[in-house]
């Protein structure tokens, strides 16, 4: 369910390109510095982009240095270094990876997710000492999710709404929200990013789920009936669209109201362009019908 | 007050015409059409009146105002037809107390066609789309001839157009080839210059 959050590389400025991947770098070092090496493996791209997003409304400049790291052992990049918005980033990373293998479990019980949950859970179990407040909200948010998902939903509203909400609450990062204005913003940024991913990421399951016989919102809403899958891909395409679009509008309009000053450039490709590359490509009405997995 | 060119987002003595056409544009960008139904619509009309602000000022030394304050933020309701009931839950619905009216409405039996268009624009202000959607075009179904159910569904139309045509004004799609056909372009050149002998990518 995550890594849809990207830019539109081809209309990036080259200094926003290498300051985007100097946030990327920074939550990634981030990560490796404060939870262990292998959670650097769960890195992705959406807390870039939450990093880049916080930091351009608390209004500091990021201080920036060059560094090698183990992918990258030669040439120098940049990296985002001690910042605590970055940090809170790559926690919001780990969290969120963790539960997401905590549900793999559940669900399909594969090796991965068991082995995954146990080199996490120290990890985890900090964390959540961190943030009390924001993991209990999530792991009810979760057990709603659990909840919809068993009662086989038939609301495409319904069932997003608790990841919705799951990812308001991450956007909602606490030293920034004591601004009532800014609060209300990013948690109504937040609230149409899940959204956003959690309607995209049920058009791009479809086959699986339907092979599989799991859960997906769309195929209980629009009365899937044993016809083929490309055929009821193509049936609701276009009111999928419209929804997603109403999310992105959304979170454009959110995001005109912040009047932010730094990482201005990077944003606004994220959300008027690389979110709606990404619809498009997964909808499968852009030019590039393949979907590309990384910058 | 803020600087007043900062906030129209124009350098310090620009011109008469300059401030004129941020201003319309600032305006367009955050008029309460495009902030209807959205649960930051109070703060887009305070950035409007901050940008009314800014103007008025900018514009007291240069020339009176000549489009004076034609972009209030007050929408008045079309009343007609509609009994005491569903305006309430209008007023609720305006002021924000979505809660309150969603509950009001939920216990209301008589479900016609004002009924689904209040319905809707609840729905549009928690953002769940898809249900506002269905709603609206009930009412329109069921009063076709309403023109305030149709402008709202329409309305929920062009938002979608106007987010569209943001993206292809910053560029998106728009000339030149796209990542697919550049790579194309590069495995043909490589193709070539292999043929005749060369080689343009190392690896392949």
């Amino acid at each position: 369910m995550f890594g849809y959050i990207l830019p539109e590389k081809p209309e990036m400025k080259i200094k926003e390109y290498e300051l985007f991947r100097a946030y990327y770098c920074g939550v990634c070092k981030s990560l490796g510095r404060r939870s262990g090496q292998l959670k650097r493996f769960l890195l992705n791209y959406d807390s870039a982009f939450l990093a880049v997003l916080l930091s351009a409304v608390s209004g500091d400049t990021p201080v920036v240095k060059q560094e090698t790291c183990i992918a990258h052992p030669i040439v120098k990049r940049y990296v985002v270094k001690n910042n605590g918005i970055v940090d809170y980033a790559s926690d919001i990373n780990v969290l969120l990876a963790y539960y997401n293998l905590e549900d793999d479990k559940q669900d399909e019980g594969t090796f991965i997710s068991h082995a995954g949950t146990v080199l996490l859970r120290r990890t985890f179990k900090k964390l959540k000492r961190k943030y009390p407040a924001k993991c209990d909200i999530i792991e009810s948010r979760l057990n709603e999710l659990h909840k919809l998902e068993k009662e086989v939903c038939t609301s495409m509203d319904m069932a997003a709404e608790p990841f919705a909400k799951l990812m308001e609450e991450v956007t909602a990062y606490e030293p920034l929200c004591k601004d009532k204005k800014i609060n209300d913003i990013l948690r109504w940024i937040g609230y149409n990013l899940g959204k956003w991913i959690y309607i995209l990421d049920a058009y791009d399951d479809i086959e699986d789920d339907i092979k599989d016989k799991s859960y997906n919102p769309l195929v209980s809403q629009f009365d899937y009936a044993n016809e083929a899958e490309a055929g009821f891909k193509e049936r609701i395409r276009d009111r999928v669209e419209f929804n997603l679009t109403c999310s992105l509008d959304q979170i454009a309009k959110a995001f005109e109201l912040l009047e932010v000053k730094n990482n201005v450039g990077i944003l606004e490709n994220i959300i008027y362009m690389g979110m709606l590359r990404k619809t498009e490509k997964i909808l499968g009405i852009g030019s590039c019908r393949k979907v590309e997995k990384s910058v | 007050m803020k600087n007043p060119y900062e906030i129209l987002g124009i350098r310090e003595g620009a011109s008469e015409d300059e401030i004129k056409k941020a201003y319309r544009e600032q305006v367009k960008k955050y008029h309460p059409d495009q902030y209807q139904d959205n649960p930051l619509s109070s703060l887009a009309e305070e950035k409007l009146k901050e940008l009314n602000e800014a103007y008025d000022y900018l514009m007291k030394n240069a020339s009176p105002r000549k489009e004076s304050a034609s972009y209030n933020n007050s929408r008045s309701w079309n009343n007609q037809g509609d009994n005491d009931f569903f305006n309430q839950v209008r007023v609720h619905v305006n002021s924000g107390n979505v809660k309150v009216a969603e509950d009001m409405l939920n216990g209301y039996s008589n479900r016609t066609a004002p009924w689904y268009y209040l319905k809707g624009l609840i729905f549009m202000r928690k953002g769940w789309y898809d249900e506002a959607y269905s709603h609206m075009q009930t009412a329109v179904n069921m009063d076709p001839s309403n023109f305030e159910y149709r402008n709202a569904l329409n309305k929920m139309n062009t938002a979608n157009n106007n987010y569209r045509g943001n993206a292809y004004n910053r560029g998106y799609n728009r000339g030149g080839p796209d990542l697919c056909t550049v790579c194309q372009c590069l495995w043909c050149s490589d193709c070539c210059c292999e043929c005749g002998g060369g080689d343009l990518i190392g690896c392949c």
